[in-house]
């Protein structure tokens, strides 16, 4: 029966075998130790956690540390979103309207940066790109697994939209919960485990729908 | 909880439970393993197209090109990528359904064997080329520079219809060439020859929604026979209230049969002896006058009454009898007559004595209406059968034609041995094959051009059977090619008629073009509304139809020649049914994993072939389920996994079309076997068809089921007590009225 192996022989395998944090960051045994105890301390105060000054939201719970991902063009998302307090809707224009937030389009960079920053190194390499008439390839940093449903627009108008108490400027708090601080990065990386528990602790806090077939459809 | 707040003992006996994992998952530290960062690219739009929203599916019309019924089809597309597809509400064939074909057309377009690029026949090997080479070599071999007579070229395709035939047919004119077959292995070619000869109509529509009884004699309506998705939702009103009776005898249960309210097996060959046991019952019980009909027909009504009949055909005169009732009791009905019933050397007799019953009853004019009046006759669908692809085979033992070139049909396969198709080709000097596989006709190619996808081209299609508003379906390229060197089917005929008469047609840079001006030079009463052809245009792609008219037409009621005749059943002890599927087909969906994935709907088998037989068939062979079997006939042998299934007349053993590939991609190639290579070449005597029902075989265990085992869902076929259908005695029954 290949066939059937062939069918089911996706990207997707799970060995059911739990990677600890330690063999994860490839630490040999006593630096697993310190790195479980580091991770222990991290998710220990809540208060530290970014988003907790959202109204009407209990934010997920739970840390990641995330690998460097070297991307095309070293975007800086601090430049963007904390030093010029540019909001992330601004350029992730799709996260209110679908599931998926979007990666800016090429032309959305340049509709800026055929003005600002010219000569900086970075910006050179992305006007080369655009002339190229080619985007940048990113690479992904948050990713779920095709089984799993999420969808940006619903979470963005429950805890923005349909938060009145929270401006829309700050929606990047609202980011936050799932992308960690992001504002505080050049480029992102994954500092939330995207897990279904962790999904699940958000879902309780904030009496979010809980049937499985909401994200596994 | 926190670290200082836990005391180090405490801290070890959390560690003792399960580990590091179960500790972190305390904390809600990951559970499961996390998607990986880094490992995918996501590339944003150079600049987007104002309504694409990345993540919002947009959904398109277009038309299925999986057989010749032209359902009409939305697909969703998504960043560029067509993901799923659904029946097109506005197309009356299939009023917003979709057979399982249709939904697995995607996987023929995203599909992992597709050909990307032309490959030519070099030292016996075939070798990638590219278009410009391909086009040159196409002009020495079969433009007006290689000299060969019109008569010297042929096509082999499947059913054709709309511009694609049209541009066909004017190659052939260009040429001077007679010859195109057009070759489908699961037809209804012996139906539509008894249509034309007793009613005048070769495809009269079948309004089995008006039926308040259908008797069918194998017609898998539901599943492989005519327009099924059309035909399905006619059923589905012919079983609202008041219910309609659905009797269906035939040797093997079909999807159809399984459905029936009365389902008897007939023996093999037996269902002409039937109907007139029926006809006969009608005339001596329910009084029905015989007296108008031709004396031979009368004659051959009487010699059969039913207890002579219930001898011959295997069916009870009992049953007989009450088929004879539901018939007399409730009008209109109709009787239709399917492939085991057509494929014998009789078979048109078999089919002309069901189709007397419609005229005995009434039901012309009522439940079998006339087709005609479609006004454009050039785009209709052109269909054939089996007789096809002898004649085919019988012009090449001549020597015939020096080039042929292949579409849809894949003749190499759907051939039985005992033609020696593939030897046949080697005679052939130059053979095309316009593919978007490598199939086992392909394998025999010289030149091998690569077609677009369902998905990639335009095209215009006129079902096979037309709905009550007849119309033309448009077929629109939902995505990007995947493969740039691949070429639609109507570019790739322009092409050849470029060669031929360049002046006529040089103003169409490509198929689109041609179909434009096509479209603006319809007549203007189809365009009301539409306040040019630019807007008529847009309108009919984006509706996926345009409706042309009721047509019109009638039909007449003759009853034509014929003589039933008994089964002979000579020579070896059993009757081969080679039975199609809806899946699989004729073979032409086993590359599509999907379909080999779904279990066949009688038997739950996957991904594979097996022989179906009876109990009694199976205790007399000493076969149990899973054990292989031989199934030898004159003309070659083959081996399968046996399924003991009670639906089944014990005189045949059925073995699906569809598997035993050689070649067609790694989803099909060298799974199960196919049946259609050891059948006779003995042919159905009015219509020169195939008759593909009586070939006779011998079937000899050869082994018990060890190791590969006969894959199929659901393990049993009892209920094991799980109360799945529910059932009460007659005894209980008749006290309680059904209420206990
Ligand atoms: S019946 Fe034929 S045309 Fe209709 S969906 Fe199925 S394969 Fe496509």
């Amino acid at each position: 029966m290949s066939g059937i192996r062939q069918l089911f022989s996706g990207r997707w395998s799970f060995p059911g075998v739990r990677i600890p944090v330690g063999e994860r960051a490839g630490l040999s045994s006593t630096a697993g130790f310190l790195a479980l105890v580091v991770a222990l301390f991290a998710c220990a105060p809540l208060a530290a956690q970014a988003g907790s000054t959202v109204p009407n939201a209990v934010p997920p719970e739970g840390t990641y540390s995330g690998k460097d991902v070297p991307q095309p063009i070293e975007f800086p998302h601090d430049i963007h979103a904390k030093i010029n307090g540019i909001n992330c809707m601004y350029c992730h224009t799709y996260a209110r309207r679908s599931k998926v937030a979007g990666i800016p389009p090429t032309s959305k960079c340049m509709g800026c940066h055929s003005v600002i920053a010219t000569d900086k190194p970075r910006i050179k390499q992305l006007t080369e790109y655009w002339e190229k008439r080619e985007p940048p390839h990113w690479l992904k940093v948050h990713d779920l697994p095709d089984f799993v449903h999420f969808t940006h627009e619903k979470h963005i108008k429950r805890f923005v939209f349909d938060n009145p108490e929270l401006p829309v400027e700050q929606v990047s708090e609202v980011c936050a919960f799932c992308h960690g601080d992001i504002k505080d990065m050049t480029v992102a990386k994954k500092q939330k485990p995207l897990t279904m528990g962790f999904c699940r602790s958000c879902h309780e806090a904030n009496n979010g729908p809980f049937d499985c077939w909401k994200c596994h459809k | 909880m926190s670290l200082d707040k836990m005391k180090r003992r405490e801290f070890l006996k959390v560690l003792g439970w399960g580990g590091v994992g179960t500790t972190l998952a305390g904390c809600d530290m990951p559970t499961t393993v996390t998607v990986q960062e880094g490992e995918e690219e996501v590339v944003a739009y150079l600049a987007p197209e104002e309504y694409v929203i990345p993540g919002i599916g947009v959904w398109y019309a277009t038309t299925c090109a999986q057989c010749g019924s032209g359902c009409g089809v939305h697909g969703r597309v998504r960043e560029g990528r067509v993901l799923k597809l659904e029946g097109n509400p506005d197309s009356q064939v299939n009023r917003g359904k979709l057979c399982q074909a249709g939904q697995a057309s995607l996987q023929a377009h995203y599909n992992p064997d597709r050909i990307t690029a032309p490959r030519v026949r070099r030292n016996g090997q075939l070798e990638t080329i590219g278009w410009d080479q391909a086009l040159a070599l196409l002009e020495e071999k079969v433009g007006p520079s290689s000299g060969l007579a019109g008569e010297r070229f042929a096509w082999v395709t499947d059913t054709v219809s709309g511009h694609q035939a049209v541009l066909l047919k004017a190659w052939m004119e260009a040429v001077g060439s007679r010859h195109h077959y057009v070759h489908e292995a699961v037809n209804d070619a012996v139906w539509r020859a008894v249509c034309r000869d007793m009613l005048g109509d070769e495809n009269p529509r079948l309004r089995i929604d008006k039926a308040r009884v259908i008797l069918s004699f194998g017609a898998d309506f539901l599943s492989t026979w005519g327009s099924t998705v059309q035909n399905s939702a006619r059923y589905a009103e012919f079983r609202t209230a008041p219910r309609g009776v659905l009797v269906q005898a035939e040797p093997k249960m079909t999807v159809t049969g399984a459905n029936a309210d009365l389902w008897v097996p007939v023996r093999p060959g037996a269902e002409g002896v039937l109907a007139l046991a029926i006809a006969n019952r009608l005339a001596a019980e329910h009084g029905r006058d015989l007296s108008k009909l031709p004396a031979d027909v009368q004659q051959q009504v009487r010699a059969y009454d039913i207890d002579k009949a219930a001898r011959i055909t295997g069916v009870s005169a009992e049953h007989i009898a009450r088929i004879a009732a539901l018939l007399n009791e409730r009008a209109p009905s109709l009787v239709l007559a399917g492939t085991p019933a057509e494929g014998h050397a009789r078979g048109y007799d078999n089919v002309a004595a069901a189709m007397l019953l419609n005229i005995v009853l009434g039901n012309v004019g009522k439940t079998l209406e006339s087709g005609a009046g479609f006004p454009f006759p050039q785009l209709a669908a052109k269909t054939g059968g089996n007789r096809e692809l002898l004649d085919f085979a019988a012009a090449l033992e001549s020597k015939s034609f020096d080039v042929v070139f292949f579409k849809g049909a894949n003749p190499v396969y759907t051939a039985p041995e005992a033609l020696k198709l593939k030897e046949k080709l080697a005679g052939v000097p130059f053979k095309v094959a316009f593919t978007q596989f490598e199939d086992e006709t392909a394998q025999q190619a010289d030149l091998v051009l690569p077609l677009r996808s369902m998905l990639e081209d335009w095209g215009t299609h006129v079902p096979t059977a037309q709905p009550e508003q007849m119309l033309i379906s448009l077929q629109q390229p939902l995505m990007e090619p995947l493969y740039p060197e691949t070429r639609g089917f109507g570019d790739a005929l322009l092409a050849l008629l470029k060669l031929r008469k360049a002046p006529q047609y040089a103003a169409y840079d490509d198929y689109y073009a041609y179909l434009r001006n096509a479209f603006a030079a319809l007549p203007a009463t189809l365009k009301q509304g539409a306040i040019s052809d630019q807007q008529f245009w847009t309108r009919a792609v984006q509706k996926g139809v345009i409706e042309v008219g009721a047509g019109s037409g009638s039909l007449t009621a003759r009853v034509a020649a014929f003589t039933v005749a008994e089964p002979a059943d000579q020579g070896r002890p059993y009757t081969l049914v080679p039975s199609a599927g809806a899946n699989l087909h004729d073979g032409r969906y086993a590359n599509l994993p999907w379909l080999q994935e779904l279990p066949d709907p009688i038997s739950k088998v996957v991904w594979d072939s097996w022989a179906e037989m009876h109990p009694i068939t199976a205790a007399k062979i000493g076969a149990k389920t899973g054990d292989r079997v031989r199934i030898e006939s004159d003309h070659g042998a083959i081996e399968a996994k046996v399924y003991i299934y009670k639906g089944m007349h014990p005189d045949a053993i059925a073995v699906p079309l569809g598997q035993g590939h050689e070649a067609y991609g790694r989803y099909a190639q060298g799974r199960g076997v196919n049946p259609l290579k050891i059948l006779g070449l003995a042919t159905e005597t009015k219509t020169g068809e195939l008759a593909h029902h009586a070939t006779r075989v011998q079937v000899t265990r050869i082994a018990d089921k060890v190791g590969d085992k006969l894959v199929k869902l659901g393990g049993s076929e009892a209920q094991l007590g799980r109360k799945l259908v529910a059932t009460v005695t007659a005894d209980v029954y008749a006290r309680t009225e059904g209420e206990a």
